[in-house]
Order: C-alpha cells, then structure tokens, then sequence
C-alpha cells in the first residue's frame, strides 16, 4: 500500500483544468458587451446571442447539423448492430478480416478519409451532395457502434435465450423480447455517440460540404478563419451546451469511462 | 450439419452487408483511388513526380519535418502532463477515478474548433493570459502565445491528453499491489520502486498512448489551422490548400499517403526500438 501522495492529485487538478478550462472561458466571454474578444469579458450584455438572430447562415447549419447527426445515428446504429451481432454470433472464415477492417476508418486519419472521399465522390457525383455527407458520417460512426455492441455481446447472458427458444419462443420474439432489451444500453450509447461524432466534426465533413450543406462547426470554423468577434463565444456556448446534454446522456446510459477504449479518431 | 452452417453463412453475410457496401464505397475504393491519383501527372499518365516534390523541394521537407517535431513534442507535453494523472488515477478511490475519467474524457467530445476558440480567448492579446500577466505587472506589453508553433502544441495537446491518459491508467489499474509491498520489503523507496517497478511494467501503456497522440497530431488539420496562423503550415495544411483551392489532386494525393506512410512508418520503427530492447518481456504476456 502506498499512501496517497497530494502533489500527484495537485497535478492532476492542474490537468484537468487545462483540458476544461477552454470550454469554461467560451461561456463567459459571450456575454461581453463590448466587439473584441477579451477574458475577462467587458461589461454584460446579451447582444451576441440576439446578433445570432440575425445571421440565418447559422440557425440554418443548426438544423442542418441535427438532421445530419440524427440520421448518422439512426442508420449507423441500424448497420452497426446488425454486423456487431453477425461478427459475435458467426464465426466464419474472413470474420476476423471484416472485424478489423469495420474498424479501419478509425486508424486511417480523418483527413486523409476526408481527402480520399471527397476525390472519389467528384469522380461519381456525390461531392457537394446531402447524401455524400451523410454517407461519409455513417462510415465514422459505425466503428463506434460495432465496437460498443460487441462489447455489450461479450457480457451476454446466453442462457437467457436459449431458455426463451425452450420455452417454444420464435426466433423473431426472442430477438425482439430478450436480446434487443438486454443490448438497448449498447445500441442506445452507440448512437448517441454516432450522434455526437456527426454532430461535432469538423475533419471529415469540411471536405464534403457545400455551401448550402453546412455544419454548425464548419460554419464557426470558417468564421473564425475571417474573424474573432464575441459572435463566435455566442455560437460556441449553444454547441458546449448542445453537446454537454448528449454527454451526460451518455454518461448516463452507458458510463464514459467504458466508451473510450485504445483507439480512436477524428482531428 | 453443412446445410446448417451455410445458413448461418448466409445469415451472417447479410447482416453485415450494408455495413461491408458503405465501407468499401466510402472507404476502400476512395483509399484506393487516391492512391492511383497520387501516382498520376496533370495529363493523367503515370508519374512519381507528386513524390519526387519531397525529395528536391527542400520547402516540402521542411514541412514534413515541421509536422514531425511538433507531433513529437505534442506526445512529450501529453506524456508529462499525463502520467502524473494516471499515476494519481490508480491510487484513488473508484469514485474520484470515475470523475477524473469523465472530466478528462467529456471536454473531449465537444468540437476541436469550440476548444481552439476557448484557447484563443486565453492565449489572445487581450486574453486572460497576457491580461494577467499585464495585471501583476509581469510584462508590459502582450507576448504571443499563439500564432505560432507554441500555440500549436498547447492545442494538440490538450486535444489529445485523453488517449495518454487513459492509455497509461490502462496499464496502471493491471498493476498487481504486492509488487509494490514486494519492493518495499526488499528495501527501495518509493522513487526507486516507481522508475524499477512501475515505469517498465506501465511501458505498454507508454507506447500505446504515445503512438496515439503521434499518429493523431500527425494527421491534425483544425488546430493547426487556427493555432498556428498561417506561419505555421503542416502537411495536412498544404494538402488541404493543394486540394481545396489550388485543385492540385494528384499532389494532394501524394501528401495524404506521405502522411499515412511516414505517420506508420515512424510508429512502427518506435514501436520496434521498444520491443526489442530491454523490455522485450513486458510486451510477450
């Protein structure tokens, strides 16, 4: 046993208000009254919430960000499931080939998967296109979801089926009374982290929208590029806020810490 | 009995073919293409001058290099800053770990570009930085924290900490507690028994976090962006100029697959040095 020693948890205080701190001073800074970017803020206003009002281009994105992200979540959560429980059930030939290569869009850097489908979708017509976006947001999100139901699958109760099918169940019943219930935490936290990954990514999408389809982040983020005003804290806060529901969703259903295994995406 | 099997085959095929169909439309087939392009000249005939680019033009090299050494130093900030969180996160209770876990994972899953901005707001001329600095009369005039290389890896890393950390708390939590009561019987101190005992047990998780966080700020486009201002170009920068506004493909091709294969080649090299060193027995369990 060893005692705990207090500069470790010192640093570790430090640390996690470095990683939180920049989402802490987005909120405050939005309510300044004044058109530069100053921490502390100047004076309080509400201004740059009601100047929101008057940029359409960015109600529009919020819209087009939610519908984007609710269908990536519904269709990966759909297709992940599916193949997360045909990769735990049916151990053939080739499985463990498909396994790795389901979580291949994950390893190869989001830039290049954003470069290569944005070439490749010009070439067939899809660039530019709702449907081309969309597409791209499902291939990012179904790794997340297969690997969350295989999870889900390596802690479940077999019994519980095989007792169902003795007891005279069809197979349609069992699937929809036993082991759809016993996986709705895998599925569900499966799609809201598809939702989360639609909704807050920047890498892949900035190569697939276009000027009528684009996301809230994309849209802050070309903002930023022509100018840093009180605006962009305004917008940022209504993401932070947006997102930290779906976190606590998240952490509700399922538990962060069993969300993030070794490997992941999206920069 | 075969009939059976084939069945389950068949079911098994269906189930995942929509998942198979999206990853090789919007995957395998795009990875490909753009392999073929970045072996193409502007007259569509095969060429290897997209690469040749790196090897006479000293401006693309030096590019190359700017990405690997801010990468690096990336992994070095997260590895400082990481460990003592792991080491902290292994030591308390399961309900302090599972706050910890989860104020270090959630910033995480908000947008990189929402927390660039949050950087911006301190890192800026008039942010909270420069203006406390300014208050307790430590300078007298704005000194630059962003808008450079500096402002880069402040970025990347705080975009990037939670691999290493939880990388490193991973191999942490398997630590068996009678190593430590064993050291200390034997006689070593606390700092002994850390760089004997716990540094080389924890060097899988080392690994694991530090190939992460390469590969990762390797391949990062948005932070550097609106970090390092338009000084600080790295390869994934000039990749997306040469696709998206200078409509280069084939050069923009070239660089993504120059990035994917010195990101890979440079992991595995790392990963090889680890392995077979010293420490070969800690990686064969």
């Amino acid at each position: 046993m060893i005692k705990k020693p207090s500069p470790l948890g010192v640093v570790t205080f430090l640390v996690v208000l470095f990683v939180i701190s920049p989402l802490l001073v987005v909120i405050p800074t939005s309510f300044t009254s004044v058109k530069y970017l100053s921490f502390p803020a100047v004076g309080f206003s509400f201004q740059w919430y009601t100047k929101i009002l008057d940029r359409p281009e960015f109600i529009d994105s919020f819209y087009f960000s939610l519908k984007l992200a609710a269908l990536t979540a519904v269709i990966s959560g759909i297709l992940g499931t599916l193949a997360g429980l045909a990769l735990h059930r049916y151990k053939f030939r080739g499985s463990g080939v498909i396994n790795s290569l389901l979580l291949m869009p994950l390893t190869v850097p989001a830039l290049i998967v954003g470069i290569a489908v944005l070439l490749f979708f010009t070439r067939i017509g899809l660039a530019g296109t709702f449907t081309g976006l969309l597409l791209s947001h499902i291939l990012i999100s179904i790794p997340y979801v297969v690997r969350l139901v295989l999870t889900g699958l390596s802690s479940f109760d077999y019994t519980l089926e095989r007792a169902a099918y003795i007891m005279g169940a069809k197979p349609y019943h069992v699937f929809k009374d036993i082991t759809m219930p016993l996986l709705k935490p895998a599925i569900l936290s499966g799609m809201v982290f598809a939702f989360l990954t639609s909704f807050d990514n920047v890498t892949v999408s900035l190569f697939l929208v276009s000027p009528s389809t684009t996301t809230l982040p994309l849209a802050i983020f070309s903002h930023m590029q022509e100018s840093l005003d009180p605006l962009v804290a305004s917008l940022s806060s209504v993401v932070i806020l947006f997102s930290l529901l779906f976190i606590i969703i998240l952490e509700r259903v399922y538990g962060l810490d069993r969300l993030f295994g070794s490997n992941s995406h999206s920069h | 009995m075969k009939d059976g099997r084939n069945r389950k085959r068949r079911t098994a095929v269906l189930l995942l073919a929509p998942a198979i169909v999206i990853l090789i439309g919007v995957f395998l087939l795009p990875m490909v293409y753009i392999l073929i392009l970045s072996f193409q000249d502007k007259q569509e005939q095969f060429s290897f001058e997209n690469y040749w680019l790196f090897v006479k033009d000293p401006y693309y090299l030096q590019i190359l290099w700017r990405t690997i050494k801010l990468s690096l130093l990336t992994v070095g900030a997260c590895f400082l800053l990481g460990y003592p969180v792991a080491l902290y996160m292994s030591q308390v209770s399961n309900r302090m770990r599972g706050i910890i876990t989860f104020l270090i994972i959630a910033p995480h899953l908000v947008s990189v570009v929402i927390r660039n901005f949050g950087w911006v707001i301190m890192l800026g001329e008039k942010g909270l930085i420069n203006n406390s600095l300014l208050k307790l009369g430590l300078i007298d005039k704005p000194i630059r924290l962003m808008y450079n290389e500096l402002g880069v890896v402040i970025g990347l890393t705080d975009s990037l900490i939670v691999y290493m950390v939880l990388a490193l708390a991973t191999s942490l939590y398997q630590i068996d507690g009678s190593l430590y009561k064993a050291a200390s019987i034997l006689g070593a101190g606390r700092v002994r028994t850390f760089f004997t005992v716990i540094v080389p047990l924890t060097l899988p998780g080392m690994l694991a976090g530090s190939t992460l966080v390469f590969s990762l700020s390797m391949s990062s486009f948005v932070t550097p962006a609106l970090m390092g201002g338009t000084s600080v170009k790295v390869l994934p920068v000039i990749a997306y100029e040469k696709i998206m506004t200078q409509l280069n493909w084939q050069v923009g091709a070239a660089i993504s697959f120059l990035l994917l294969l010195s990101t890979v080649g440079l992991v595995t090299l790392f990963t090889r040095l680890v392995e077979t060193k010293r420490y070969k027995e800690v990686f064969s369990s």
